[in-house]
């Protein structure tokens, strides 16, 4: 059954690829993804990219803007009907009014850009751009498809029952004990488990505990889908041969996993991301280190699991026009600006190596991935401190209203020097498994943290025909589409 | 230097994490610097000639040699020149004193060329040591060292009227947060184009020049001394160009390191294929004998130029591309083949 399916999407993905590629060939289309887990600033980047590529902002190191081969980059109508609009100017306008960060992603949305340039050689060009901006927990539901009910089940219930999830998990776990799988078929009993699931993802996802492994990923951003049954189902204690029998709970649950994954995983892939051909994955990696080792690890598992999502690879002649492979990835550990820029090759490379795995995939197939510390927009100024003979590299920026450092709840307005701690040298003392590696906010005294990162506000002054400052923005725009500008 | 002993600091306090905690600071605390600290002006030990060159084994005989000579024909100028002053003097004394004045402004001088020299090489040497500073940049995406490196270039390029607009970009650059390697490609791709697309000229129009010279002069040995004072003069003007201005002993040197290149690489780099294959498939072939030998010589002033500019570039071609025998090497065959054009058209006629 599955492979029938799989069979029918492939067909129709090819389909799909080989009419992209034909009205390609009159003008030429990049499809980029933004994507990463919630909070990992996809909003943010994708705004500061459109805004910098129509303001044309200083990119140094974006070799077609600075040498101003770049003739002018607008924003078009969206060419797909039924997907929604990336709302940029929606996004700008918070950003300059009110000073906040925009809404974070909860569906995919697309924005399309036209790019005139000049090749090196001086003939003008036409190149559209279309970002795709999608929560990268919709690809963690990319591997449900290979995945019965009994597996999901068997692995969502023994990540529960572990810690440090088992601090949150005692309501759901009580809700899966007094119904189990052999009870009638109940609509009621139904929403209940389920409401006790997605409340307990939900705590998962809180500041302290910060987990990325939340599948499945609709779960937390129902969008429009929210109470239908294909999102009313939950992991029930299945037995160990994983059947169930007809007219109980537990057909009933496998029944909607099975309809969850036809009716939203399914089209996601076929629809959105089978077709892309750059990618960009943010990875939050500050607020993970922020929360402790636990958060660190299920960071990682996640990555594990979006990588595993990608079909990387140079595109032959044929792939091209039948199945399109993404030709670039990049990894951006982004809120670079809550660091000194002497962190920023530390974080660097933590990231390479939460990617280690996936380089090497992408190695062998002879795709580009590459990995870079970025703040789409830079929040922050940098300071020297001098304490106790030692001087301390900091930053200076004004922290969100209610956050709170050393028994300091700050207002909103005031600016502040934060030192937040030093990023190893090595990072594989991060990932040490016996969870010594570093104290984090979920540990039991959360000012002996080693890391603190608080969050800031917006730079003020966006918008008043300066361009944002960003760190790094230009070469990932180099890196993801500076090829295809010449 | 400042970057590194940071660096090295921080791993020290690293493990020992107690002394680095989490702060907050207010602004109107004591001690803090707001404007971000840039890195300082890096500090060079001086170039040590020496260490450039590679290092000998055994007794340094051939230098003994060469400084024993030097003293010895030192020693007998001076004793030559004193007894030719002390002559003057008994010849009379006002001529004394012209000898004296003659000889000092003659001494003077040759400390002048001395310096000029040393300066020459030392400019040489600078040029390789950038070189080299900006290839272990790009390789291990070195920051400071990429800034030294594109403060280097700045200054190499100080002189450069045309470049102004161009510098004080790169110098807006330099504070903001860019990796090592792609500051030198920034770099490279600022100030270098230009500068480029001269040397390219250069090389161009000096293999034309050597090809017509060999195609009309009547003397074999005409050819080869012309072909000769081009190459010098070309690499002279390349190294010019580049921020090099070379002496005569830098000249040397630089011919030296020209031949070594071309030894090294034998003559051939990506993308001459080409033009091997167009003279190996029979265009040199099919011209005339002093025609082809035009070309070919032409086509040796264009390698000898193309290693010139290998060897004179302060940055290695990374973000631009380097230029190919192609490039400098088609006016030449266009040259020629237009040339052979005309010529049965004249034989029809007489």
């Amino acid at each position: 059954m599955a492979g029938f399916a799989d069979a029918l999407d492939d067909a129709r993905i090819a389909l799909m690829s080989l009419a992209d590629r034909t009205t390609g060939l009159a003008n030429p289309t990049l499809r980029l993804g933004v994507t990463g887990l919630s909070r990992a600033g996809k909003t943010i980047f994708t705004t500061a990219l459109v805004h910098a590529l129509t303001q044309s902002a200083r990119m140094p190191v974006f070799e077609a803007a600075s040498s101003g081969r770049i003739a002018h980059a607008r924003l078009e109508p969206q060419p797909n009907d039924a997907v929604p609009r990336f709302a940029y100017e929606a996004h700008m306008a918070s950003l300059q009014q009110a000073r906040a960060w925009p809404e974070s992603t909860t569906r995919v949305s697309e924005l399309r850009i036209a790019l005139r340039y000049a090749t090196p050689r001086g003939s003008l060009r036409n190149l559209t751009l279309d970002l795709v901006d999608y929560p990268g927990e919709w690809l963690l539901d990319l591997p449900l498809l290979d995945m019965s009910y009994a597996d999901f089940s068997r692995q969502s219930l023994s990540l529960a029952r572990a810690a440090p999830r088992s601090a949150v998990s005692g309501p759901y776990l009580a809700a899966v004990a007094t119904n189990p799988p052999t009870a009638p078929a109940d609509e009621s009993r139904a929403r209940e488990v389920a409401g006790q699931f997605t409340a307990y993802l939900a705590a998962c996802r809180s500041d302290t505990l910060a987990m990325s492994l939340l599948p499945p990923g609709r779960f937390l951003m129902p969008g429009e889908l929210e109470g239908s049954p294909a999102l009313t189902f939950a992991p029930l204690d299945l037995p160990d041969d994983g059947t169930t029998r007809s007219n109980t709970l537990g057909a009933m649950m496998e029944r909607r996993f099975e309809a969850y994954k036809s009716a939203v995983v399914r089209p996601f892939f076929r629809n959105h991301f089978s077709r892309l051909d750059r990618q960009i994955v943010l990875v939050d990696i500050l607020s993970a280190l922020n929360a402790g080792p636990a958060a660190l690890a299920d960071l990682e598992r996640a990555l594990d699991g979006i990588l595993a999502a990608f079909r990387t690879g140079r595109n032959s002649l044929v792939s091209t026009l039948f199945r399109p492979r993404v030709e670039k990835v990049l990894f951006a550990a982004t809120k670079a600006d809550h660091l000194h820029r002497s962190s920023h090759d530390r974080l660097e490379a933590i990231l390479a190596k939460l990617v280690e795995r996936a380089r090497l995939r992408a190695h062998e197939r002879g795709a580009a991935l590459d990995v870079v510390a970025l703040a789409a927009i830079r929040a922050t100024r940098e300071a020297r401190v001098r304490r106790d003979g030692q001087d301390l590299d900091a930053i200076v920026g004004t922290p969100e209203k209610g956050q709170r450092a050393g028994g300091h709840v700050f207002d909103g307005e005031e600016e502040v020097a934060v030192f937040p701690g030093d990023l190893p040298l090595d990072p594989d003392s991060l990932f040490d498994p016996s969870d010594t590696g570093f104290r984090g906010l979920a540990a039991e005294n959360p000012e002996a943290a080693d890391f603190r990162f608080l969050r800031f506000r917006p730079p003020a002054g966006i918008g008043e025909g300066r361009a944002i400052p960003h760190i790094r923005l230009d070469r990932a725009l180099q890196f993801l589409i500076g090829d295809r500008l010449v | 230097m400042s970057d590194e002993s940071t660096t090295a600091r921080n791993a020290h306090t690293a493990d020992a994490r107690t002394t680095r905690r989490p702060q907050v600071f207010r602004l109107d605390e004591e001690h803090i610097t707001l404007a971000p600290p840039e890195p300082a002006e890096p500090e060079y030990a001086p170039l040590d000639a020496a260490a450039l060159s590679p290092r000998k084994s055994g007794w340094p005989w051939g230098s003994i040699f060469w400084s024993a000579l030097g003293g010895v024909v030192s020693l007998a100028f001076y004793v030559a020149l004193s007894r030719l002053i002390t002559d003057l003097f008994a010849q009379s004394e006002w001529l004394g004193y012209l000898g004296a004045g003659v000889a000092l402004v003659l001494v003077l001088a040759a400390l002048g060329l001395v310096v000029r020299e040393v300066g020459g090489l030392y400019r040489l040497a600078h040029l390789d040591h950038i070189r080299d500073e900006a290839i272990s940049a790009l390789a291990e995406d070195d920051r400071a060292k990429a800034e030294k490196v594109t403060r280097e270039m700045l200054k190499l390029t100080a002189e450069n009227p045309g470049l102004a607009r161009a510098r004080v970009d790169l110098e807006g650059h330099l504070g903001s947060i860019i990796d090592g390697g792609d500051l030198v490609r920034l770099t490279e791709r600022t100030l270098l184009p230009n500068l480029d697309s001269r040397a390219r000229q250069m090389v161009s129009d000096a293999a034309k020049n050597v090809s017509v010279v060999t195609a009309i002069s009547p003397r074999a040995l005409l050819d080869l001394a012309f072909v000769l004072f081009t190459a010098v003069s070309l690499m002279r003007r390349l190294a010019q160009l580049y921020g090099g201005r070379p002496g005569a002993l830098g000249m040397l040197r630089l011919f030296r390191h020209v031949l070594g290149h071309l030894a090294i690489t034998g003559g051939m780099a990506a993308g001459d294929t080409l033009v091997q294959q167009l003279v190996g498939q029979g265009v040199a072939a099919k011209l005339s004998a002093k025609l082809g030998e035009g070309v070919v010589n032409g086509m040796l002033t264009a390698r000898l130029g193309l290693a010139a500019i290998a060897v004179t570039r302060p940055l290695p071609f990374d973000a631009l591309p380097a230029p190919r025998l192609a490039d400098v090497a088609t006016g030449l065959l266009r040259k020629a083949e237009e040339e052979e054009q005309k010529k049965p058209k004249d034989g029809a006629r007489t």
